[in-house]
């Protein structure tokens, strides 16, 4: 291989140490006027009135906009839920009511602590038990009014923002033969993104067209969201996209971007706005709390019969796109492990609370949480060993999800378990008094949406790949595409340029979240390369006098086999090429077809299907401190089905960074509530993972080549995050022999735990 | 000049700057908006996250709570004044070379932290550095490619 297995430098590497690469932040036209954002203070009231007077007439504002200024109605990815700006009421701290522009931050700051605000503040809905409650103040009463992306039907009804709910109907009488039945409830905070470069957005307006240029991980997206909250036309809005300072699922919805488009056709100067770090954290979305029950019918041999599932999240004042995630707790429960049957019912709840959204991982790691941890609860009773449980209860090749899906691979799964346990044998971990092992298993999809991609054959013999992806980190775009339009033409990785997106330019793009950009714009990539090695192969043909078949591609030049020494070089193919049949270039898209799934499984399912599975085991070592409650992390195993490495230091990369925000998420995070109000404001209140508190993750690599993804790829980089809580409760909860129920593993909650185990 | 400037002598990058700034002026406005050297980023302006660090007098420093108007006479180092127009440090090489970059944006911050260390400690242990990252937070990394760099940077030198 030329490119693909090869731990190849990132193309924006030399740039990023040398702090020559733009991101978003960096951006500065001449002429740029700076906006900036009056957001409410409180978490729910009615605005009784804005009086804008005093802040137009400071020196140096150009325009301040309210709710009465800007196009009307609501918008939303799923349900049409999110107004311009608040109108009549506010649903959230943090929610946007004024925009000014000015000539510099500081006097738009100064001009919006000018703007007189009254708003008669009201008890928020800040709880899920307060929002479901009979009789609860609806967070938007007008609900019913909204509407829904196509039209789309699903469970609604006031602070319910949507329900799925699938009942086989077998469920209860499973219960009733049942040896024991087993329940539990978990819970889990919130968590902030906390990537470094704040939301900006750089906006002109020329010739009736916007062009935005931005750090945001799904440009095509914004394109369509800033025109559906302007009401032009999507070919009205360009998006330009500059390097990403993290993003993590925060970044692939609609932030600053219209209200800065908005004032710059209304200023007739270009307008830049960057929120401020507390902004931020209220824009972020968040992933959500939330409540989850299971309880379980289970035969004394070990067979689980039944699990009844309930689970509640918070989607915060909007929906965000909580429909579609209410789907995933069917893809969690009943699909590794056998379940005679399951009732699994989930609902996304409204509250006067920032909203919530995509965070790698979205919902995954707190529903694998809960499935694992109950998983040890159940072996616990039992007094089965927990790992020998799991590997009875694990299902066969072909099993079916709850959605009807089969899981053709899922032995991979057993696989993993054998070389976790290779490496770290099950009964010598986690020995001593307060020291503990915990093990957990999950299957991830790889998000199958739609890309396209150019491949060019230039005149000096290398390849340009043109596309909208976006790299927010992962080096899929900087290496993993490259090393994969590389190796069709047996190139090394540093004969292949890719370019930034612009929706004027590039082809459509589902950006970067759910690991899909190696998988499936690698899967376009690869197919537009083949076509252009089949015009090059065709062009040499002429120029060599042979057949093309006759043809052997390496090392940046065509040879006749057999014969090196009648060979062109690709640049001489390129310059023939463009002068004779013309310039070699291909484009090809690809969309993950869906999988097989039963369509009539469930009503109201917005995410039916898994597409491109992978399959993960982690094992986590710890050791519990009885006097502080802390828990320190002496060995993190971590087995991951990937397809194929396209480039195994990056996976590395996604692998290790994975699990260090997994384990801020199990054991240090906080993002709490209070009043609706976000408690901790700084990132040293949140508690992020410092470089001293993550280990060294020891990663075993499996490969079973996908056939549809590029040299085999499956996604990569979302999935790592999602059994870490999962596995580093089971291992706490066996290090204080009680069980561990709520997220984060704070030293309070080992310390509660360490004295229910004496008590007991 | 009005009562609120401040005139001050210092270099940055070796490179001599007289500067009028405000009183109220961050060093990281003046890097970033004065001299529009953007390498040095701003994450959080609350001194936590360590983006923005740079070496005053060869020592690390959050340039986002540090007031320009106390560097007169001061040495800056930035992002930009590691390695050279045709080679990098040894440690940016070693970023590079050991996939330490991943968003980037906490780079330049981590470079300037890692600098001062190996110019006071040549060959550190990756405890050493951990710990000399404490105020650099990176949540795309993990941190082990980051200590994986120095390692590899400085372990020749031991």
């Amino acid at each position: 291989m030329s490119a693909v297995g090869l731990s190849v430098p990132r193309s924006d590497a030399e740039a990023k140490v040398r702090g020559s690469a733009t991101f978003g932040v960096d951006l500065a036209v001449p002429g740029m006027l700076h906006a900036r954002i009056l957001r409410s203070p409180v978490a729910a009231g009615t605005i009784r009135s804005i009086d804008t007077t005093a802040a137009r007439a400071l020196p140096g504002v150009h325009d301040v906009v309210t709710a009465a200024d800007g196009p009307g109605g609501r918008t939303g990815v799923i349900v049409f839920d999110i107004p311009f700006l608040a109108r009549d009421y506010v649903a959230y701290e943090g929610e946007p009511i004024a925009l000014v522009a000015a000539e510099t931050a500081q006097i738009a700051d100064a001009a919006v602590a000018l703007i007189d605000l009254h708003i008669d503040e009201v008890a928020p809905v800040a709880t899920l038990e307060q929002a479901m409650a009979p009789g609860a103040r609806l967070v938007h009463p007008s609900w019913a009014d909204f509407g829904t992306a196509g039209g789309a039907q699903f469970g609604r009804d006031g602070n319910l923002v949507a329900e799925v709910f699938s009942d086989p109907g077998d469920v209860d009488a499973a219960f009733e033969v049942a040896d024991l039945v087993i329940e539990d409830t978990y819970r889990n905070p919130r968590q902030y993104q906390a990537y470094l470069e704040p939301k900006m957005a750089l906006a002109t307006y020329e010739a009736g067209r916007y062009t935005i240029q931005v750090s945001h991980q799904f440009p095509f997206r914004l394109r369509d969201r800033v025109a559906q909250v302007l009401q032009v036309a999507p070919s009205a809005v360009r998006i330009i996209g500059h390097h990403i300072g993290g993003g993590f699922g925060a970044k692939l919805d609609v932030g600053l971007e219209a209200f800065a488009a908005m004032l710059a056709r209304r200023c007739g100067r270009p307008v830049r706005m960057v929120n401020n770090h507390d902004e931020e954290r209220l824009a972020a979305p968040c992933r959500a709390n939330a409540e989850i029950r299971v309880r379980s019918a289970v035969r004394r041999d070990g067979a689980i019969l039944a699990h009844d599932v309930d689970v509640v999240f918070d989607s915060g004042a909007y929906a965000n796109n909580g429909p579609a995630l209410s789907s995933i707790p069917m893809f969690m429960f009943g699909s590794i492990y056998r379940a005679g049957t399951a009732r699994i019912r989930t609902r996304n709840i409204y509250t006067n609370t920032a909203p919530t959204g995509a965070y790698r991982g979205v919902n995954g790691p707190y529903l694998v949480f809960a499935m694992e941890r109950h998983m040890d609860h159940i072996a616990n009773e039992l007094g089965i060993d927990r790992r020998a449980f799991r590997l009875a209860s694990l299902a066969d090749d072909g099993h079916l999800m709850r959605n009807g899906q089969p899981l053709e691979e899922l032995s991979i799964l057993r696989e993993a378990f054998d070389l976790v346990e290779e490496r770290a044998p099950w009964a010598e971990q986690g020995k001593g008094p307060l020291r503990g092992v915990g093990i957990a298993a999950a299957v991830w999809l790889t998000n199958p949406m739609p890309a396209q991609a150019t491949v060019k054959l230039n005149e000096d013999g290398t390849l340009g790949v043109i596309t909208s992806a976006t790299d927010n980190g992962s080096g899929a775009v900087t290496t993993g595409l490259r090393q994969i339009a590389a190796e069709g033409l047996g190139l090394t990785a540093d004969r292949v340029v890719v370019t930034m997106p612009d929706t004027d330019l590039t082809g459509y793009d589902a950006g970067s979240q759910g690991s899909r950009t190696t998988h499936v714009v690698g899967r376009a990539v690869r197919d537009a390369t083949t076509s252009v090695r089949d015009l090059v192969l065709e062009t040499a043909a002429s120029m060599l006098e042979a057949a093309p078949d006759d043809l052997v591609v390496e090392e940046g030049s065509v040879h006749v086999a057999g014969v090196p020494a009648r060979s062109v070089t690709l640049a001489q193919v390129g310059q023939t090429a463009t002068s004779s049949r013309g310039p070699i270039a291909a484009t090809s898209s690809y969309v993950t077809p869906s999988p097989p799934y039963d369509p009539l499984c469930t009503p109201g399912m917005l995410f039916s299907a898994w597409p491109t599975p992978t399959y993960h085991v982690h094992l986590a070592e710890v050791e519990v401190d009885p006097v502080t409650g802390q828990v320190t992390v002496d060995r993190y195993v971590v087995c991951q089905e990937v397809g194929r490495a396209i480039n195994p230091d990056a996976v590395q990369g996604q692998v290790q960074g994975a699990v260090a925000q997994g384990l801020g998420y199990a054991l240090w995070e906080r993002m709490d509530l209070q009043e609706g109000v976000y408690v901790q404001r700084s990132f040293e209140t949140h508690g992020l993972p410092l470089a001293c508190d993550v280990p060294a993750v020891e990663m075993i690599l499996m490969e079973h080549p996908e056939e549809a993804g590029p040299y085999g790829a499956k996604g990569v980089a979302e999935p790592p995050i999602v059994p870490v809580a999962a596995a580093i409760a089971n291992a706490v909860a066996d290090a204080v022999g009680a069980p561990i129920d709520q997220l984060p593993i704070t030293a309070d909650v080992v310390l509660d735990a360490i004295e229910r185990a004496a008590c007991a | 000049m009005t009562d609120d400037m401040v005139a001050i002598s210092c270099t940055v990058n070796e490179r001599q700057h007289d500067l009028v700034v405000t009183a109220g002026e961050t060093l990281l406005d003046s890097l970033r908006n004065r001299l529009l050297l953007t390498g040095t980023k701003e994450g959080c302006m609350e001194g936590e996250c360590g983006a923005c660090t740079v070496l005053v007098d060869g020592l690390p420093v959050d340039s986002c709570i540090l007031a320009s108007a106390s560097l007169d006479g001061c040495a800056v180092r930035t992002v930009e004044g590691l390695g050279d127009r045709e080679s990098l440090s040894h440690l940016q090489q070693a970023f590079v070379d050991t996939a330490a970059v991943q968003c980037g944006f906490c780079t330049p911050g981590m470079l300037m932290t890692l600098t001062a260390l190996v110019e006071h400690v040549p060959s550190p242990t990756p405890d050493e550095v951990r710990s000399a990252l404490s105020g650099n937070l990176c949540r795309c990394t993990g941190y082990q490619q980051i200590v994986d760099a120095v390692v590899a940077a400085t372990g020749d030198r031991a």
